[in-house]
């Protein structure tokens, strides 16, 4: 088969599978499927819905009264006996904290790299990637919510250990694991463990996140992930506190943390029409990028759809996403990239120096990859990213 | 009369040769009205029915039946008008409502309604006239009605009983301050309501009493802990798929748990022997907030607004004019 052909396919099925929702349909009988096509032994196992076997958590403290508090997140929830936190899968029993997902995830799915998105993460291969149900936000656009903001009893799971998820990658050639679909945070217990196990064998582990955690166990985390994507939902408290349920701060705090531990990094910046799409918002966002974190940074600024519970609003014209990436660019990054728009020239990767199309794409397929040991080449120079 | 009570007395052989309280002579299922409310039922504000009695839960810890349905039969009557308990069911309820009495059992045996109880009022509604298919006991998942003694029944022609588990609408309903997906029992078959609650102190609401209990019928209650469950709690009591079909509020209150709720911590349950009932949902919950803070000072424990966990969605619905808030003007007669 001609490279033409793979990529034909790899882009009729990056367009089939769509956006990110679309990951929901994969759910369990696709994922039987992948574990069985690699030979990698028998099929995942399926879980029932309400089956719920728990795990010890990592990050807690224990408080009075059988009561725990939850160290993952900035939220604390102080847990009392038989309760769960805001995230639904952390559950108090009888004074020990628990975390109800880890193994167990409810999608999994061989996709792009791309459509993470990662764009300056081995461009082109494809990525393990599952996701329990959970998340410590409830955005009101959420496009995932059908696992994300779902309970585990409600949906049914697969026995997926870490050292099976590496040998599913391993056995499709995938050179990264991606946590990603819902929100990895809270399930950090088996992030590590699948960061760990994937670090042995060579794997990489990328993280799809929304940064909002604590410091301890981001920095554990840390330790064996390969890189982070955050998304960085708005750059206003209001629109984290009013359409997410969460706050600003801490999530700048992370991406500052992830920029002094040298983690790769890449940004993703959904515009809602309305809510987050004003210019001086997003040059006061560049600027923190590029002042913060460095202008090498990629952030992708990405077409917001109706979803959830935010279906007043229109998709977000292109011209906005357009005129936000000018914006970045203006204010120093080098990176800025148009997302959700398929075909879009803002997809691509150009050299900030040359300015030269580096990697082209098309939806989530790499149609193109110039880059020459991570160099321009028409100008050689380096190209920040992890490219091998 | 004779005949009358006789004619109750055949329903009720039938219901209780059926499924988990009886076997109804024919099948019979939901109406072609499923899922609307009947017109909203008569409230009586600020009226809270209290039936006490006397070592009403044995030593056991199992109620004695006669004085529990003595002490239930004679509230639910007081509650809903006069007459006896099969006579408010009938004024509550047509005999072609299908009735979901959502009970709440996440504290398993000991802390949650007695089935007992339960089952003394899905009687009363077969004998006044309902299907006993459709009478249904119902809660989040059938693991926590397992766990709290009850019995599963899906099928069949008697009273049914069973968890929503995964069975939520597809799409979100706004309702207030939340959103969520209900329970399609609830949106799609109940027309009217009985809430089962057990009196407890709650570490984030302050109190579960009845209220509380509807975080039940949503797929992500967790997303509506914070400060202090208000005003979710009341907004959702609010959402017209509850506050149309609910006509009657029940509490267990035979052993209730002043502190370290919602998980049962038997050092802090006491013997109240009562049972609360109530067609105001907000008054109730004012009483049974009221009874746990007295107990709170008898064992020396802080009021609730002191630990700053004071359950302000209580007064949060009585704004929303779900019922009466001011123990001023609530009335609580005994029975």
């Amino acid at each position: 088969m001609s490279d033409a052909d793979l990529d034909r396919r790899r882009v009729l099925g990056t367009l089939v599978a769509g956006g990110c929702a679309a990951c929901v349909l994969a759910r369990l009988g696709v994922s039987g499927a992948l574990a069985q096509d690699a030979g990698v032994g028998p099929p995942l196992a399926v879980s029932p819905a309400g089956d719920l076997p728990a795990r010890p958590a990592r990050w807690y403290k224990k408080l009075d009264g059988l009561r725990v508090e939850c160290g993952l997140c900035p939220r604390k929830c102080r847990v009392a006996d038989m309760e769960r936190g805001a995230c639904g899968v952390r559950e108090n029993r009888g004074g020990e904290y628990y975390t109800l997902v880890h193994s167990r995830p409810c999608s999994l799915h061989l996709d792009p790299v791309e459509k993470k998105p990662f764009y300056h993460v081995l461009p082109g291969t494809s990525a393990v990637s599952l996701a329990t149900v959970g998340c410590n936000f409830e955005c009101r656009f959420c496009q995932n919510w059908e696992i994300a903001q779902a309970r585990p009893e409600q949906i049914p799971a697969i026995d997926a250990p870490p050292a099976r998820l590496v040998e599913v990658a391993k056995a499709y050639g995938s050179p990264t694991i991606a946590c990603t679909y819902t929100e990895p945070v809270v399930w950090s217990e088996y992030v590590y463990d699948i960061a760990a196990a994937g670090r042995k064998a060579g794997i990489r582990t990328l993280m799809v996140s929304n940064g909002y955690i604590q410091p301890e166990p981001m920095g554990d985390l840390l330790d064996v992930l390969g890189a982070v994507k955050v998304d960085l939902k708005a750059y206003t408290d209001r629109f984290y506190r009013d359409t997410c349920k969460g706050e600003l701060k801490p999530v700048l705090d992370t991406l500052r943390l992830l920029k002094k531990k040298g983690m790769w990094t890449e940004i993703v910046v959904l515009i809602v029409p309305t809510l987050n799409d004003g210019e001086q918002e997003h040059r006061e966002l560049a600027k923190f990028v590029a002042g913060d974190l460095g202008p090498d940074v990629p952030v992708h600024f990405t077409r917001f759809h109706p979803g959830y519970r935010l279906m007043n609003l229109p998709s977000t014209p292109v011209p906005v996403l357009e005129r936000a990436r000018e914006i970045a660019m203006a204010e120093g990054l080098h990176f800025a990239y148009v997302g959700n728009v398929p075909g879009h020239p803002g997809n691509h990767t150009y050299c900030p120096g040359c300015k030269t199309v580096l990697v082209e794409r098309t939806g989530l397929a790499v149609t193109q990859n110039r880059l020459v040991k991570g160099r321009c080449p028409s100008c050689g120079r380096e190209i920040p990213g992890i490219w091998s | 009369m004779g005949s009358v009570i006789d004619e109750e007395r055949r329903k009720l052989m039938r219901a209780l040769l059926a499924g988990a309280f009886g076997l109804a002579a024919k099948p019979v299922f939901a109406t072609a009205e499923a899922g609307a409310p009947r017109e909203r039922a008569p409230v009586q504000k600020g009226l809270v029915a209290r039936g006490r009695r006397e070592r009403l839960l044995g030593e056991n810890g199992a109620p004695d039946a006669a004085k529990l349905e003595d002490a239930l039969g004679k509230a639910v009557a007081r509650a809903a008008g006069d007459g006896g308990p099969v006579e408010a069911m009938r004024r509550l309820f047509k005999s072609s409502d299908v009735v979901g009495i959502k009970v709440n059992c996440i504290a398993g045996r000991g802390l949650s309604p007695d089935p007992k109880l339960v089952g003394l009022l899905a009687r009363w509604l077969v004998l006044a006239g309902l299907p006993p298919r459709n009478v249904v006991i119902w809660e989040r998942t059938d693991r926590e009605l397992i766990k709290a003694g009850y019995a599963i029944q899906r099928d069949g022609s008697g009273v049914r009983c069973f968890g929503t588990n995964d069975d939520y609408e597809k799409s979100p309903r706004e309702w207030g301050a939340g959103g969520s997906c209900f329970a399609r029992v609830l949106a799609e078959e109940f027309t009217g309501l009985i809430n089962v609650g057990v009196l407890k102190d709650h570490d984030l609401a302050g109190v579960s009493v009845g209220l509380k209990n509807w975080y039940g019928t949503i797929h992500n209650p967790n997303k509506h802990h914070d400060d202090g469950c208000n005003p979710y709690v009341a907004h959702l009591a609010a959402f017209p798929l509850i506050r149309d079909k609910l006509r009657l509020t029940v509490v267990d209150a035979m052993a209730p748990q002043c502190h370290g709720g919602p998980a049962r911590q038997p050092r802090w349950s006491w013997p109240y022997h009562a049972v609360l009932v109530s067609t105001d949902p907000v008054a109730i919950d004012a009483v049974g907030w009221s009874v746990i803070e007295a107990r709170r000072k008898e064992v020396g424990l802080e009021p609730l607004a002191k630990e700053k966990r004071e359950p302000r969605y209580i007064a949060e619905a009585g704004n929303l004019g779900l019922g009466e808030s001011d123990l001023s003007r609530i009335r609580v007669e005994d029975v």
